[in-house]
């Protein structure tokens, strides 16, 4: 075929007009994008899932010539091709289709068939309105409802609609039988806990072994909920919007216009809003619709055009909101008067502790204040923050959360490639031909990621997984690497050697874009791997074959979580793993890199807006000469600003476990944090309590009166990611919109306000809080956002760099590195101290990690009916472990490290090796962190949460 | 049918299917005597979660692909499976009104509630089938249920004629010297190794017109090269060879046959599939209700591993029976190979076809026995001008369809049994062979429950070819012919085909899923005097599983039924409102 033929634009006839085609699409498609007026109805068909071809609604004439025969085809899975004639509306066709419709409605109780149009009508009442069903000729027959057992809501009730559980509702008398659902549940979540038992006409939906929702592996992701096109799988709060809405609609039918529009503006129906913003859970960046109504959330949905999520998002996300009007939330400002936190006035609160400011530092300077920001709040939030400490206060000692998740993946991607952010974006998933996990559990913690890894190892994507953990993906690995606890190093050196002795490296990439390759493998090569694989206790064959497969596949895709970074090694693991992407030349391209999973939704984003202490906005040194002048040039600070020149912070701050240190000892003497709850959250709770305690000055930023907040001196209430707007940046650095979908609740602020009026009371005049402004002047400081505005972000949010045009970027470091050459590091394995000096008394490790109901210290999960699905941390126990200690399943257990001691209940599980305990953090009646250590990373000061050495016994 | 599922599947392996753990599980499970109705259920239920684990699929998964069968035990007892007696209730075994007899005898033996009921046994040449402990009983044999019972005599007395109208017979053909009959493939396989030379054979193929005897009629050639081309051609590429052998059409046993008395010809058929396309492995499914084709099946099996073992032949090719559960729909080659996977066997869409994307999610030959049977003749004598296989059996036929067919000759003929005919050959002709009808007969049901039925006064027209069925409105299918007699009930019948449609529907379209149950309801109730049928509802009816199913089994039903409305109108009109009635809205 010559060239030019080859170019030619293929097309087909739709009712008569040309329209071209696109390779591989089926005739539905093909329909619907050429022309939204003769709409093909469908029921089975989900644009996210496989072509099906149950329901047969969509079926159509097909002509190979104009006026040729003409055969009735399913137009969901028959592609299109060059030439056809597409009739979609002729006569027998739309007989067709409603004598089918028809055949539905005949096994469907009689209320099911709609009178009219209207915006509440589910998606298969317009079908049948469309196809102009108005009655079913078929005397009453059989009904498949009738084979359909009882099901026990929690009252103990016998129901044909199963409620027995928090969220998901399940109605078969609706049910017609399309099974978006169980391909919603395998082909997107990729949990098959809904399958159909029975054939024929008896088919049914089911939950595992026909069991009911609640005793199912259901894990409520919701999107079967999302997809039914009956509302015959629903929610709790899709059926109160429902309600909603008919209720809504019987108003506007019973009475005239008129009097409508008088209730109408009278408000009392106010009409459903749809608000689109960005879950505030994890570094996925779910985008979400929510429902409102006269400022009540009703319910949230995941919009499918979505390029994060496409429709789909976790139980967090989606159900996982009742938090935010809790009736635990705080109302007002409160300050601590003779020793009790007491309520006040926002005006007396900001008085109050810029006197308190002022007074500490003009006593013991600028350095004798710090500030912990927050990366569940917005970019203008979190470079707000910073501003105020530098540019008002005059320190550096400001930080985020980042210190103890991900700063070891920012430095160490820093330290390798320029840039400590992800190299790709996660849609690369698609295109990848390896996975490599490395310590992370993504389906627990980064559900809609780790449902797209879970579907690509489904389909046959071999997947390495490095974890002491067998997680739900460690299931599915061709090769899972289960390492103790804390030896990263080691595994990761081991690969390289196999890589290299096996002759898989890629020289060409090698000798053109890396620098220290030479003493990089000289040292390599130099290892003991028997003595590597004793240390890591795991079988040196079994790496070996990793290390090959992941060496020759084509595109390799690398991800990582806190399993790497919260270790004393952490930011040398995170350099080991680059090592591995750089031998192979596994960057640059679609389908490839080096990707963390990072945890907050915001963690991004705080460090990108320069809550650290060693970079401001931007990731511009605070020690350098020229990026300090810029700074001040671009915060416009002059000698005779009210902020003048000569207070101006020239060292690095303090990180956040300095900061501590530095409370204990009496050097730092006022502390601002916003919105973490370091007393929970942060490792040997002893330590982080007293160092409180001895602070002159602790102000918490808070939605709820959390461990840190009840030790506070001032507390300001803020509010949820529901209340405001900004912007948060995502693990593949997408800056995505945060809309307001409510007000903020009475008595609260949004943070950002909380910040301006305190930055005006402290004498600086920062303009009121405006994502849109303040986005501007973000855009003047951090070059990478100089081409976001607020309006350029549209719905789906652009990924920096952005260039001045307003180009984004999917893929970093495609021709050169930030830092020019890709840099190899070379570093041994060390073993923590927390083992060397504990290891005889305590001679257990233990590690932590979330799960999937609950986020970080449960502040909001456990406001939800998440805690009703699991309602405590409980402790792994290897089976060969439990027997050795005479434990047995869901016992209570003494667990003790150095530090202290907590009592919580065993589980006995395969999941953790011999020797290894796990457990979840979520709760604060256990307080897990009164047993872990202080051991840090050594560059980062990143915790070593992973290791704890501990020992336990039944109670 | 899911990605997902195919390919959790496919890191197991066809030697550790979901599906035959769960057949041989149940069969494990029906050895738990005494053990309490209640405890059997959950020891059931905690060996699918143990399965669920293992092929890291939804516990779902597994009970909703189990609970698709009549055959797999639920652990309650309200299941069809593990009966005692299975009765048959095929439509050969119905017309020739032998059934109640049989239930009545088997009901007394063990008692109501230990008696099923099965599909089609394959006996219908002489009717008056069962089972009892997994053997099939026809004919006579329900005289000694006593002597099966207590083990003294467990034989079937079976008996049915097999005959050929050809010179030289190609599916009847006896195989006397099994090493013999394979170097054939020694020969061809050594000879023909090159991507060109495989195609060289596969145009020989294509020439001898060779066409699915499944009931389609697709050129096997074609099949077989578009398998080969996919992936490439390529010693690593992982392909399958599957023989449908799930004949579950009613009245049908010419693959029972082939399998029982001519396993070779069929195993040879795989072997030159596996040959032609690069497929490794062989994969036979076989209904659970022909066990013993299943056990001679086996065992020509071993004889061609004993060949491999010995060296009379060089290969690498290897056979796997897969055991049927009890499910029509697994004759549909894509619901039956994802009944391979351990997948519930609804029918998938098309493309990708199975030549595409089939077992495994890998490039899969489906077809029928009796295809696999016509190969070994087909490339006999390749390199002789006049006598070449090839040429013999284009001979045959009428151009279109050329080669022989195996017909099926139910219990209504005098000389009942199989008839290997030439393509062409006139019906009148083998119902003159087979001795005309014992009694008297109104139409002949030919080509299974989806096949047309053929009035008497139409019998003059037809051949045995694709063609002549479909030109005359009928439908070649698998060429099994059922006498009705006189005394059925046309009516009786088509609530009969209804029945058969809803009961073994997949569930999957609505069509067939609804409309054969509405189907069902419509004729009963007419039936039984409370509602006349309302011929435009039913026209509706009948267009819409016609032109909308998925399959052929609701696309396909209503070609039967139209023949018995069209050619016995005046038998079935009482039933309906009459067309003024209709037209004024009247009852």
């Amino acid at each position: 075929m010559s060239l030019a033929s080859q170019e030619q634009v293929q097309h087909a006839f739709l009712n008569g007009v040309s329209y071209p085609i696109e390779q591989g699409e089926s005739i539905l498609t093909f329909s619907r994008r050429s022309n939204t007026e003769h709409v093909v109805p469908t029921l089975c068909d989900d644009s996210r899932l496989e072509p099906y071809g149950s329901c047969r609604v969509c079926c159509v004439d097909v002509a190979l010539v104009a006026e040729g025969s003409r055969k009735v085809m399913a137009s969901c899975h028959t592609p299109i091709n060059h030439g056809m004639h597409i009739f979609t509306h002729s006569a027998r066709i739309e007989k067709l289709r409603k004598n089918i419709i028809e055949l539905v409605l005949s096994d469907l109780p009689p209320h099911t068939l709609p009178v009219q149009q209207s915006t509440s009508n589910t998606e298969f009442e317009q079908v049948v309105l469309a196809t102009g069903v108005s009655e079913v000729r078929f005397t009453q027959g059989r009904q498949s409802v009738a084979t359909v057992p009882l099901t026990f809501n929690q009252k103990g009730e016998a129901s044909l609609c199963d409620e027995s559980h928090p969220y998901m509702r399940m109605d078969l008398s609706l049910c017609i039988d399309c099974n978006r659902c169980v391909r919603a549940c395998d082909e997107i979540q990729g949990e098959q806990v809904l399958s159909v038992a029975g054939r024929g006409f008896d088919t049914r939906i089911i939950k595992g072994q026909d069991v009911s929702f609640n005793d199912s592996d259901c894990v409520s992701c919701g999107a079967c909920a999302q997809t039914c096109p009956t509302g015959a799988i629903s929610d709790v709060f899709r059926q109160q919007l429902t309600k909603v809405q008919r209720s809504d609609q019987l108003s506007k039918d019973q009475y005239s216009k008129d009097q409508y529009l008088e209730e109408q503006r009278s408000t009392i129906q106010t009409p459903i809003e749809k608000i689109r913003t960005i879950c505030s859970y994890c570094g996925v960046g779910c985008n979400l619709e929510v429902s409102v109504q006269n400022n009540k959330i009703l319910s949230i949905e995941a919009p499918k055009e979505a390029a994060v999520n496409s429709g789909h998002t976790c139980l967090k996300g989606r159900y996982a909101w009742r938090f935010y009007d809790h009736k635990d939330r705080l109302d007002s400002p409160l300050v601590k008067i003779d020793g009790k936190l007491t309520k006040v006035s926002w005006d007396y609160a900001f008085e109050y502790v810029a006197k308190r400011l002022t007074s500490i530092k003009s006593k013991h300077g600028s350095d004798a204040i710090a500030g912990i920001s927050s990366a569940r709040c917005t970019n203008e939030e979190n470079f707000l923050m910073q501003k105020m400490m530098r540019v008002v206060i005059g320190t550096n000692n400001i930080d985020c959360c980042a210190r103890v998740c991900h700063s070891p993946t920012a430095y160490g991607m820093q330290k390798s490639f320029g840039t400590g952010a992800a190299t790709n974006s996660i849609d690369d998933i698609k295109q990848t031909e390896f996975i490599l996990l490395i310590g992370a559990n993504p389906t627990a913690a980064h559900p809609v990621t780790g449902a797209k890894i879970k579907q690509k190892v489904m389909k046959g994507t071999p997947l390495i997984v490095i974890d002491p953990i067998k997680t739900e993906l460690a299931r599915f690995a061709n090769w899972h690497i289960q390492l103790r606890p804390g030896t990263n190093v080691a595994v990761l050196n081991m690969m390289a050697y196999f890589i290299i002795s096996e002759g898989l490296i890629d020289q060409t990439f090698i000798n053109e874009r890396t620098e220290e390759y030479q003493s990089y493998c000289q040292a390599i090569m130099a290892l003991n791997i028997d003595n590597l694989a004793n240390i890591a206790g795991v079988d040196k064959n079994l790496v070996k074959q990793a290390a090959v497969a992941y060496a020759k596949a084509n595109n390799a895709m690398s991800f990582h979580g806190l399993g790497v970074t919260e270790h004393s090694q952490g930011s040398r693991a995170i350099m080991c793993i680059a090592d591995l992407v750089l031998l192979t030349g596994n960057i640059g391209r679609q389908g490839v890199g080096m990707n963390p999973l990072r945890g907050q939704n915001n963690v991004q984003g705080a460090a990108d807006m320069g809550c650290q202490p060693h970079q401001g906005a931007g990731y511009f040194s605070v020690e350098d000469t020229d990026s300090i002048t810029y700074y001040q040039q671009h915060y416009q600070i002059t000698k005779n600003s009210l902020v003048n020149l000569s207070q101006w912070p020239t060292t690095v701050g303090y990180k956040i476990p300095e900061m501590f240190n530095a409370a204990l000892s009496g050097d730092l003497k006022a502390l601002w944090i916003l919105g973490e709850d370091v007393v929970q959250t942060d490792p040997n709770q002893h330590h982080v309590v007293a160092s409180l305690a001895n602070l002159d000055l602790l102000i918490v930023q808070e939605i709820f009166l959390s461990e840190t907040a009840k030790m506070a001196d001032v507390v300001l209430p803020g509010t949820t990611f529901l209340e405001k707007n900004g912007t948060f940046t995502n693990g593949e650095r997408r800056v995505q919109k945060v809309n307001a979908a409510v007000k903020p609740r009475t008595g609260c602020k949004t943070d950002g306000d909380i910040i301006v009026e305190m930055m005006n009371a402290l004498g600086f005049p920062q303009a009121p809080y405006d994502a849109e402004s303040m986005l501007e002047e973000i855009s003047q400081v951090v070059p990478f956002f100089s081409g976001i505005t607020w309006k350029n972000l549209g719905e789906n949010g652009l990924q920096w760099p952005v260039e001045k045009n307003g180009v984004d970027t999917k893929i970093l470091h495609i021709n050169t590195f930030k830092r020019g050459l890709g840099k190899f590091h070379f570093y041994e394995f060390e073993e923590s101290r927390e083992i060397l000096e504990n290891k005889s008394e305590f001679p257990f490790i233990l590690t932590t990690s979330r799960n999937l109901e609950h986020y970080n210290a449960g502040t909001m999960t456990r406001r939800t009916s998440n805690e009703s699905l699991v309602s405590e941390d409980v402790l792994l126990v290897n089976p060969q472990d439990a027997s050795s200690k005479g434990i047995i399943n869901k016992s209570k257990v003494r667990l003790y490290s150095a530090r202290g001691e907590i009592t919580l209940t065993a589980q006995i599980s395969d999941k953790v090796k011999k020797g290894v305990l796990f457990t979840t953090f979520h709760f604060p009646e256990l307080m897990i962190n009164r047993v872990t250590g202080d051991v840090t990373d050594k560059h980062t000061k990143c915790p070593e949460y992973k290791v704890v050495a501990v020992a336990i016994e039944k109670t | 049918m899911s990605k997902n599922l195919s390919q959790l599947a496919r890191r197991q392996g066809i030697d550790n299917t979901l599906f035959q753990q769960l057949v041989f599980s149940d069969s494990v499970n029906s050895g738990l005597v005494n053990v309490d109705i209640d405890n059997s259920a959950d020891v059931v239920k905690q060996q699918r979660k143990v399965l669920a684990k293992k092929f890291l699929m939804g516990e779902a998964v597994v009970h909703g692909a189990a609970s698709f069968y009549d055959f797999i035990d639920d652990g309650t007892n309200e299941h069809n499976a593990n009966k005692k007696a299975y009765v048959c209730n095929g439509s050969s075994c119905l017309c020739a009104n032998t059934q109640a007899t049989v239930k009545e005898v088997l009901v007394a033996q063990f008692g109501s509630q230990n008696v099923g009921h099965v599909t089609c046994l394959g006996r219908c040449a002489e009717n008056g089938a069962f089972q009892i402990n997994g053997n099939n009983y026809s004919g006579s044999d329900i005289t000694k249920v006593k002597q099966i019972t207590d083990q003294s005599s467990t034989a079937s007395n079976e008996s049915f004629q097999v005959q050929t109208t050809l010179a030289e017979p190609i599916l009847t053909a006896k195989i006397t010297d099994v090493a013999k009959y394979y170097q054939l493939f020694d020969e061809l396989s050594k000879q023909f190794v090159t991507k060109n030379e495989l195609e060289h054979l596969l145009d020989k193929l294509v020439e001898s017109g060779l066409r699915g005897r499944g009931g389609a009629g697709f050129p096997t050639g074609v099949k077989w090269r578009s398998c080969l081309e996919e992936l490439g051609f390529n010693e690593q590429s992982e392909k399958y060879i599957v023989c449908n052998a799930d004949e579950g059409d009613a009245g049908a046993f010419s693959d029972r046959y082939l399998l029982e008395h001519r396993p070779h010809a069929v195993l040879f058929g795989m072997l030159m599939a596996g040959l032609l396309t690069g497929a490794k492995t062989g994969v036979l499914y076989i209904r659970a209700e022909y066990p013993e084709a299943i056990k001679q099946t086996k065992q020509a099996i071993s004889e061609f591993d004993q060949l491999i073992l010995n060296k009379t032949i060089l290969s690498d090719f290897r056979f796997k029976i897969i055991k049927g559960a009890g499910a029509y729909i697994c004759g549909e080659e894509t619901a039956l190979l994802r009944s391979i996977e351990g997948q519930r066997p609804v029918v998938s869409v098309r493309p990708p076809f199975p030549t595409q994307s089939g077992l495994f999610g890998c490039p899969t030959v489906v077809n029928n026995v009796e295809t696999f049977g016509s190969i070994h003749f087909i490339f006999s004598e390749l390199n002789s001008e006049q006598n070449s296989g090839v040429s013999k059996y284009k001979a045959l036929g009428n151009g279109k369809s050329t080669g022989s067919k195996l017909v099926s000759l139910d219990g209504a003929f005098v000389h009942p049994g199989i008839i290997e005919v030439a393509m062409g050959t006139r019906l009148t002709t083998i119902i003159e062979l087979a001795g005309g009808f014992v009694k008297g007969i109104k139409a002949l049901h030919i080509g299974g429950p989806l096949g047309g039925v053929v009035p008497l006064c139409e019998i003059e027209k037809l051949t045995i070819d694709f063609e002549s069925f479909s030109d005359n409105g009928f439908l070649l299918g698998h060429a099994s012919i059922i006498g009705i007699p006189q005394s059925m009930k046309m009516i009786d019948y088509i609530a009969h085909l209804f029945e058969f449609t809803a009961l073994e529907s997949c569930g999957k379209c609505y069509p067939c899923q609804i409309g054969s149950v509405r189907g069902q309801e419509m004729f009963e109730q007419a039936i039984t005097g409370k509602q006349s049928i309302n011929p435009e509802l039913l026209s509706d009816l009948l267009e819409t599983m016609q032109l909308g199913s998925l399959c052929a089994l609701g696309g396909g039903v209503p070609l039967p039924i139209n023949n018995i409305l069209t050619y016995f109108e005046n038998e079935v009109a009482p039933y309906f409102l009459s067309k003024k009635s209709t037209a004024t809205g009247e009852q």
